[in-house]
């Protein structure tokens, strides 16, 4: 005789082969400690017979309700109070972090273009200003206008000899306003990285150690969690941000990429053309190691940078020259493609005007 | 007569001489995701588009839908509650199961099984029926829509725990999320092939439909789980 347990959401039940209910042992009906049970259940899953009796009846037959739509409702409401608690648990600190890079992006993605137009309008009444970006928005928003600069200024000269038209008192007030959330903008933007190195250090020290904070920031959330950047094998790791070159790679005979967006580590990027490749498979090694003692253990191991070091120095010794071979000393053939693209583009633009 | 029954729950309205296809709102001045809500002869009814619902296209194809008032039904792939909220439309005394892997989505879906009292929502992956076996009843009607490269199996899988006897499968197969270069029709033909033959479990292909112009390279399918009739 084959006895199975099975635990279901009311109750844990005792079943013969057939499948029928020997004995039961309700839970208390308690939706607090029944969606407990419920999520428990989801996590650590249990053997399922597939010869088991139907839940509704099961539970009517045991006592647990006795009217089809009592079971309805608690069951509606266990599963509800279950889901929610889930969802709140899926926010972890590493969703946060990705949170906070991707409003980077946005914020530069938006502060560029807003910088870009008060260029262009401040330009007409102060062409002469030889400013762009946030120092263009800290300077119009504090004078406004050219004729408010100050004769100790050292745009004072230029202010006043500017060819530029005169700015309406309205325009001024505008531009300012604008000026103003351009630099709100910047100070937004430096407290977001301040809060991306902070909790980087907590959340995933060694990855922070390895790749410093944006790039480890970056890499989580072009993974999507810490839990899946750990997952991957570290010749991903390497390649992360360059899925257009890799999949140019994959259908055609395109060389590999070597680096995606871990070219940004300044060891990759400092380094000359013919070790860059070199370096990159060796930093992704690491850094895919780093990612998972943050992820399994949490705790610091200084063992991984030193490792690295040696790793590094060794590549930069044993190719300290650079390959004569090489027909076309490209650095990176992942931007070939693009770069030939962007030149039809702007030569396009060059025959028009 | 404006008001055309198409089948239990499901109407068809006449609305200047433009059909629209809708189900009776069983939330009276609730519009769940911006649909318009329609009042004729003093009942509500909400708009369905069937060009963002599989099973409102298939219910424009003609499937014989086997969602009856007092069904309970296993959604697999409710998402944010689109479709989901007129399958709750329809069932006025019964069940709706929606399972949803994703946690973002989810958080839709939740804010409308707060308010309608036949949605069960559950926070699973319906690759493992075994994670949510202990909360799913037999169900009348499965009713999947997944977009999985391995979505017949998931199918075949969830039958197997969850369909009562006589119980009715309807998917949609998304051909673009199994191959995105073969063709469709030899996508489908094996999709089919394989629900009827790939596993162990017998179900048998009532219709299939193509549910183009509303959704592209999608395949309605309507089966039956097969049960010898036991003497």
């Amino acid at each position: 005789m084959m006895k199975q347990e099975f635990t279901v959401w009311f109750g844990k039940l005792r079943l013969d082969e057939e499948g029928g209910i020997m004995n039961c042992s309700l839970f208390d009906k308690d939706p607090e400690m029944l969606s407990k049970v419920v999520t428990s259940l989801q996590e650590n899953v249990q053997s399922v017979p597939l010869k088991r009796p139907d839940l509704r009846e099961a539970a009517i037959e045991c006592g647990f309700v006795e009217l089809e739509e009592d079971y309805d409702i608690l069951l509606r409401e266990v599963c509800i109070k279950a889901a929610k608690s889930q969802i709140s648990r899926t926010d972890t600190d590493d969703a946060r972090i990705i949170q906070a890079v991707e409003a980077l992006d946005d914020i530069d993605k938006n502060v560029n273009e807003l910088s870009e137009r008060l260029f262009e309008w401040y330009g007409r009444y102060f062409p002469e200003l030889d400013m762009t970006g946030e120092e263009l928005a800290r300077f119009v928003a504090s004078y406004g206008s050219r004729a408010n600069v100050p004769a100790e200024h050292k745009l004072f000269e230029k202010a006043s000899s500017s060819m530029g038209s005169e700015l309406s008192f309205a325009d001024e007030e505008l531009l300012r306003a604008i000026a103003n959330n351009i630099c709100s903008l910047y100070d937004t933007r430096r407290y977001i990285e301040n809060y991306i190195n902070t909790s980087m250090e907590s959340v995933a020290p060694n990855l922070c150690n390895i790749a410093g904070a944006p790039l480890g920031a970056r890499l989580m959330s072009m993974a999507g969690s810490l839990q899946k950047l750990a997952a991957f094998p570290s010749s991903t790791v390497q390649v992360i941000g360059a899925s257009r070159a890799l999949f140019k790679h994959l259908r055609s005979r395109a060389p590999s990429p070597k680096h995606g967006i871990i070219f940004n580590h300044p060891v990759i990027r400092n380094a000359p053309w013919w070790q860059r490749g070199k370096l990159a498979r060796a930093l992704a090694a690491k850094i895919s190691l780093a990612a998972r003692t943050d992820f399994y253990s949490g705790e610091i191991d200084r063992s991984i940078a030193e490792a690295l070091e040696r790793k590094l120095e060794n590549i930069r010794q044993a190719n300290a020259v650079a390959p004569k071979k090489e027909p076309h000393p490209k650095p990176h053939s992942r931007e070939k493609g693009s770069k030939r693209k962007q030149g039809a583009r702007n030569r396009k633009k060059g025959g028009k005007s | 007569m404006p008001v055309e029954d198409m089948h239990a729950g499901i109407h068809e309205l006449d609305i200047g001489g433009r059909k629209v296809l809708a189900t009776r709102n069983m939330m009276p001045g609730m519009s769940v995701y911006g649909e318009r809500l329609i009042v004729e002869d003093d009942v509500e009814y909400r708009q369905w588009d069937p060009g963002r619902s599989k099973l409102g296209a298939m219910v424009l194809k003609n499937f014989d839908i086997p969602i009856e008032p007092d069904s309970a039904v296993l959604y697999l792939g409710a998402a944010s509650g689109t479709t989901v909220s007129h399958v709750s439309d329809m069932l006025t005394d019964g069940l709706v199961y929606a399972v949803e892997f994703s946690p973002r989505t989810m958080r839709d879906l939740i804010q409308l099984c707060d308010q309608r009292p036949n949605i069960i929502p559950i926070l699973a992956d319906a690759n493992k029926p075994h994670s949510y076996a202990h909360i799913v009843e037999k169900v009348d009607v499965i009713y999947q829509d997944v977009a999985q490269p391995n979505q017949a199996e998931i199918a075949a899988l969830n039958s197997k725990y969850f369909l009562a006897d006589h119980g009715h499968l309807m998917l949609s197969i998304k051909s673009r999320s199994i191959d995105t270069v073969a063709s469709p029709k030899k996508i489908f033909k094996e999709e089919v092939r394989k629900l009827e033959n790939g596993f162990d479990i017998e179900l048998e292909v009532l219709e299939r439909k193509e549910l183009d112009p509303f959704h592209e390279d999608h395949l309605g399918v309507l089966a039956r789980l097969f049960v010898e009739d036991e003497q």
